[in-house]
């Protein structure tokens, strides 16, 4: 996504909620006395983020900026530098697909099209239409004895074919 | 010293230097850099300067390879140039260069253009690249910055540039691999982020990615590569007094930017938003170019008579006072992002607000003025300063001279009035400005100026105390080097009631109720004394009258000046001991201290603190009152002001008297041996002065209680204004005189620390404006004053003359980054820190004077609750005159706002935008709002700037006992919503 994406004004005119309030800001107060400065918290500060809200926004990254005393373009410049922070909305499952080549060849590609079947998710990185679920393509997951591996959320599942897509898509509705 | 051989040249160079500083430092001056510049952290990231080594197997990056003995280094070796034919190609990957393709012969038109070609690179043609150009205007509708992304080679400059010289932080580096890109804040809005349009990353960018819009809005891009003439000159705005060049095509300053790093100037190649991109004022269209007489002045039998109306008609016009516009109703001001309160709307949905272009002239101001020809106003102007002079005598005379002005001009305004008219009623804008300072200074240390430099703040201070000064907006390029300094390492203690840039930066905040300063100051010291962290040796042998000083501080304890000042006793006691321990502490201050009516006494306790703590006269202990106006400084040295000649020297004193009436050529009689009247005192009718020149001033905007003011205005006999627009002053003028701006002058300015630089012309004046220089010189001769001069180095020949501390000030010498005064030889360096053996004081030791803490002159009570506090705004400066017609800065800032702290707007029911309507004891103005943290409660501030809503409608004429300074800063007033809706 190009970083010139601007918000709509719907979501500008919106009030905006702090993360960090309440038990959210406890959280980080411990957080940030285990880092010699506040910059060094800022990867577990934004993974806050991320949990309380499903993505990180711009809006978000300004808050994560003045908390720590950095500049939001340098918050920036973190979340839009790792491939794991959320910079637009996901389902609240998160798949991650290992397509890399030992999988491509034992046939990853029927394994991604039977979970975008099985979510009802229009394509790669997009969200379902119920909004639980997202599915994209990742580089080498490290389990290539047991292709294909897959990675919803934070469970590790290992050799899935498209057969067993159906009952494992079950399993978190 | 270490030897090395670059190129077969054997060099030395410093050990701790690089390959590239050393080639450089030593005219081996063509190592190719991108991600390179002065100043900025060595990041050595574009590889285009790898250099061979002999004896390394690799190549290694010039700019980040320290020089060790013995090195031979080949610059242009075969491996080299393949490599950055290589880095060059892989850059041209990605950059629309088809105008290049043509082999060398195609012209470069930017930095990296000139490698692509200097290296014989061809680009690769459009259909033949993998990757897509980079996009993204990250700036659109912007009126000075605009960025073109596709020609962006990633070389980081303007994020170091941002981050590490201006310390904002606006722009980063974002995504990855063949994604990366220069990013915009967050969300891409610079206003959020914390811009200030500096054009720090235009000054740096080596490809022209990000750049400014006005000039190619209005010239050819060749006419911008190759302007007509590039010409050094001086900022016309704050004291910092930073040198610019300004480009010219067709008469006209088509661009500015800024010398690279050179010496000592005080910008060190940086510029703030208002001298980079505030230049487009002299070609305003309300540029006058003829002189106005008004149209009741006949001339008959070779006399000028009045034949208009007489009685309140005499000055009238089809315009509203300053107070009738000061009810109407206004627009409502763009959304800011300072403090906490952001208000989120893009660049593109601000477009439609556009409400520029308010403080231009009505053409309805023109009617009661004809056009005239130089030789009827002169004339009049003459008749009618002679014709006063005689009736009732010279002191029925007075003058404004201008601080935006050049010494020479000060210097011939002073001499015209003094020579020509004998009397000492000669003032100017410092009166309002820093007037308290000098009296306190002079009472004192006997001194006048700043004892140190800019540059030593920056470098050497280990603490920065700042009082009552707003660098960041007012100074802002000496507020980025705070903030460096600040990350070197050095603490930072402000006291100010608004949590301003700085204050939200401090180590230490000390927010307390305005005009309260005394109070904390004297806490501060009485905790010190308390614990014997005074600088004893240096009160014993520096010094004298601690004694009183000890005494009167006994009582105001930290717990005592807590309630006083709203300051937590604990924070005094912080602020003190960081203060008393420097081991280095500069001393700052500006308007917050000086605009009261005890200002004197406010810069007095401060002094004090200074002196107690020994921190002045050793390099990194500066004392520095901030100067507001870039010859405030300059005109004020030589003589603008009622008590003084040049230097300083007292008008009282015959045998100085007859001094410069023997080098003016007129009889020692003839100049009066009595002070003249201060601006503050000019304007009151007690001061029987009935006629007046005012050059380059705008006091109906300017002065306090402006509905007192203009009326006084309307009341003169003879009112002679001589300016560029037909200001809220010259309206009610006889004669205006259309001069010369700043771009159309050479002359001498002086900066905050009394560096005295040379400014050039760079365009001539337009249509029949003249040199400010020249109509002075010609009214002194038609006054029958004898002024043979005829350049502005002449007049400085005769400066040099009768001021003792410039004696070995000339033209030449200016070249570059000018002298520090005092310059007392030919062969004097400057000076660029005082005291450090004695003071000019008669025994040589600075005088503690002691003060007691009294209240400001207007308390909020339930009638008026809150204190309005007023101040400046970084895009505007002073009445507006200049600011508010540049195209850029006039965008950013088109309308007066107030600032309102959110939980008092929330109890008044107010919101951002909303009008509200502002009441003092004086008068009432109706102004928008803008809700923001940076005001504590109980306290708003609004900016002086607006004509339509004049802070000096409000505030308070009581006097400074000593220098006359009024109460410009505190006063108390009533704050109701509008019953009136905000308006386009």
């Amino acid at each position: 996504m190009s970083a010139s994406a601007r918000p709509t004004h719907d979501a500008a005119t919106e009030p905006y909620q702090p993360v960090f309030a309440g038990k959210v800001l406890e959280e980080l107060q411990s957080l940030l006395g285990r880092y010699p400065t506040k910059q060094g918290a800022l990867l577990p500060a934004l993974w806050l983020v991320q949990r309380q809200r499903g993505w990180i926004s711009d809006r978000d990254m300004t808050e994560v900026a003045a908390v720590l005393g950095l500049t939001p373009a340098y918050v920036k410049g973190v979340v839009t530098f790792y491939t794991m922070y959320h910079q637009h909305p996901v389902g609240q499952n998160f798949v991650q697909v290992c397509t890399t080549s030992p999988c491509n060849i034992c046939g990853a590609e029927d394994v991604v099209r039977a979970l975008l079947q099985a979510t009802g998710a229009k394509e790669l990185g997009a969200t379902s239409p119920d909004g639980r679920w997202t599915v994209i393509e990742v580089e080498c997951l490290g389990a290539c004895g047991f292709a294909t591996p897959v990675l919803i959320n934070d469970d590790f599942i290992e050799s899935v074919s498209p057969e067993k897509v159906p009952d494992l898509v079950k399993r978190y509705r | 010293m270490t030897r090395l051989v670059i190129n077969g040249r054997s060099i030395t160079a410093q050990p701790d230097q690089t390959i590239l500083e050393a080639a450089r430092a030593a005219g081996i001056d063509d190592i190719p850099t991108l991600c390179w510049y002065p100043k900025l952290p060595v990041v050595g990231n574009c590889r285009i300067c790898l250099v061979s080594v002999e004896g390394q197997p690799k190549l290694l990056p010039a700019c980040a390879t320290q020089v060790a003995d013995g090195m031979v280094v080949q610059a242009e070796s075969h491996a080299a140039v393949e490599n950055r034919r290589g880095v060059l190609r892989l850059l041209l990957e990605r950059y629309p260069g088809d105008h290049l393709i043509n082999g060398g012969r195609a012209r470069p038109r930017n930095e990296f253009e000139r490698y692509v070609v200097r290296y014989g690179v061809v680009p690769t043609p459009p259909g033949g690249r993998d990757l897509p150009l980079r996009h993204g205007d990250e700036r659109p509708g912007d009126s000075m910055i605009r960025h073109d992304m596709s020609t962006c080679v990633l070389c980081t400059r303007c994020v170091r540039a941002c981050e590490d010289i201006q310390v904002v932080g606006v722009l980063d580096v974002g995504q990855r691999g063949e994604h990366t890109e220069i990013i915009v804040g967050a969300d891409g809005d610079p206003d959020k982020a914390g811009c200030t349009w500096c054009g720090e990353c235009v000054r740096v960018c080596p490809t022209g990615a990000i750049f400014e819009v006005m000039p190619q809005q209005r010239f050819a891009p060749e006419r911008i590569r190759h302007p007509d003439r590039v010409v050094r000159s001086v900022c016309p705005y704050c004291g910092v007094g930073c040198q610019v060049d300004l480009h010219v095509a067709d008469n006209t300053v088509l661009r500015v930017t800024s010398p690279d790093i050179e010496l000592d100037t005080p910008n060190q190649g940086s510029t703030c938003v208002k001298g980079r991109f505030g230049y487009d004022f002299p070609q305003h269209r309300d540029r006058l170019t003829k002189p106005l007489i008004r149209k009741g002045w006949v001339k008959e039998g070779g006399r000028w008579t009045w034949r208009g109306p007489t009685g309140r008609e005499r000055r009238g016009g089809p315009w509203q006072t300053i107070e009738g516009e000061g009810q109407n109703a206004k627009p409502a001001g763009p959304p800011r992002s300072v403090g906490k309160s952001l208000r989120e709307l893009s660049l593109l949905e601000r477009l439609d607000l556009d409400i520029r272009d308010r403080g231009a002239t009505p053409a309805s101001w023109y009617e009661p003025f004809r056009e005239a020809s130089w030789d009827e106003a002169l004339e009049l102007t003459t008749q009618e300063l002679l014709r006063i002079k005689g009736a009732r005598g010279g002191d029925a005379l007075a003058c404004f001279s201008s601080a935006k002005c050049s010494n020479e001009e000060n210097y011939v305004l002073m001499r015209l009035f003094r020579g020509a008219l004998g009397t000492n009623n000669i003032d100017h804008c410092t009166r309002l400005c820093h007037s308290t300072s000098v009296a306190a200074m002079q009472r004192a240390l006997n001194t006048s100026a700043a004892s140190g430099s800019m540059r030593e703040v920056e470098h050497a201070a280990d603490v920065i105390f700042i009082a009552g000064a707003n660098t960041t907006e007012s100074h802002p390029v000496f507020g980025a080097a705070i903030k460096r300094a600040q990350q070197r390492g050095a603490t930072l203690v402000v006291a100010d009631p608004r949590r301003t840039e700085l204050a939200g930066r401090a180590d230490v905040h000390l927010q307390m109720q305005p005009g309260t300063d005394v109070a904390l100051f004297t806490a501060m010291l009485n905790h010190i004394v308390a614990r014997g962290f005074e600088d004893k040796p240096f009160i014993a042998a520096r010094t004298t009258g601690f004694d009183a000083v000890r005494q009167s501080v006994r009582a105001l304890t930290p717990e005592v000046a807590a309630k006083i000042t709203g300051v937590p006793a604990e924070l005094i006691r912080r602020a003190a001991e960081i203060y008393a321990k420097g081991p280095k502490t500069s001393t700052l201050w500006a308007m917050g201290l000086t605009q009261h009516a005890n200002g004197t006494d406010l810069v007095a306790s401060l002094l004090n603190l200074m002196l107690a703590c020994g921190m002045i006269g050793r390099w990194g202990a500066a004392m520095m009152p901030v100067r507001g106006q870039n010859n405030v400084q300059g005109a004020s040295d030589v003589g603008a002001i009622p008590f003084v000649y040049t230097d300083y020297r007292s008008v009282k004193d015959p045998k100085i008297r007859a001094e410069y009436a023997h080098v003016w050529g007129v009889p020692a009689e003839s100049l009066s041996l009595k002070e003249g009247l201060m601006v503050t005192e000019i304007v009151k009718h007690e001061s029987g002065v009935r006629g007046m020149y005012i050059m380059g001033e705008n006091p109906i905007i300017s002065d306090p209680d402006i509905a007192h003011a203009e009326h006084w205005f309307r009341e003169l006999e003879f009112l002679a204004v001589h300016d560029l627009f037909l200001t809220e002053t010259a309206r009610y003028a006889d004669v205006v005189l259309p001069g010369s701006s700043f771009a159309e002058k050479t002359g001498t300015f002086v900066n905050t620390e009394r560096r005295i630089q040379l400014a050039r012309e760079a365009a001539t004046p337009p249509g029949d404006a003249r040199y400010d220089l020249q109509i002075l010189i010609e009214l002194s001769n038609r006054l029958g004053l004898k002024t043979a001069h005829t350049t502005a180095q002449d007049v400085m020949r005769e400066i040099v003359r009768v001021t003792p501390s410039w004696a070995g000030v000339t033209y030449e010498r200016l070249d570059g980054a000018g002298l520090q005064y005092p310059v007392p030889t030919a062969a004097h360096p400057g000076t660029a820190f005082l005291f450090d053996q004695r003071f000019p004081t008669t025994d040589g030791k600075a005088i503690f004077v002691p003060v007691e803490y009294g209240p400001p002159v207007e308390l909020p009570d339930d009638a008026y609750p809150f204190v309005m506090n007023t101040g400046r705004q970084l895009y505007h400066w002073h009445t507006g005159t200049m600011t508010r017609r540049a195209t850029g800065l006039d965008q950013r800032e088109p309308t007066a706002i107030m600032e309102i702290n959110p939980a008092d707007a929330a109890a008044l029911g107010i919101e951002e935008g909303d009008l509200a309507r502002v009441t003092s004891r004086r008068n009432s103005l109706v102004i928008s709002c803008r809700i923001s943290d940076r005001v504590a409660r109980g306290q708003v501030f609004v900016p002086f700037h607006f004509r339509e809503a004049a802070a000096n409608l409000l505030t308070n004429p009581v006097l400074d006992p000593y220098a006359k300074m009024a109460e410009l800063k505190c006063c108390a007033v009533r704050i109701e919503p509008a019953a009136v809706p905000a308006v386009r």
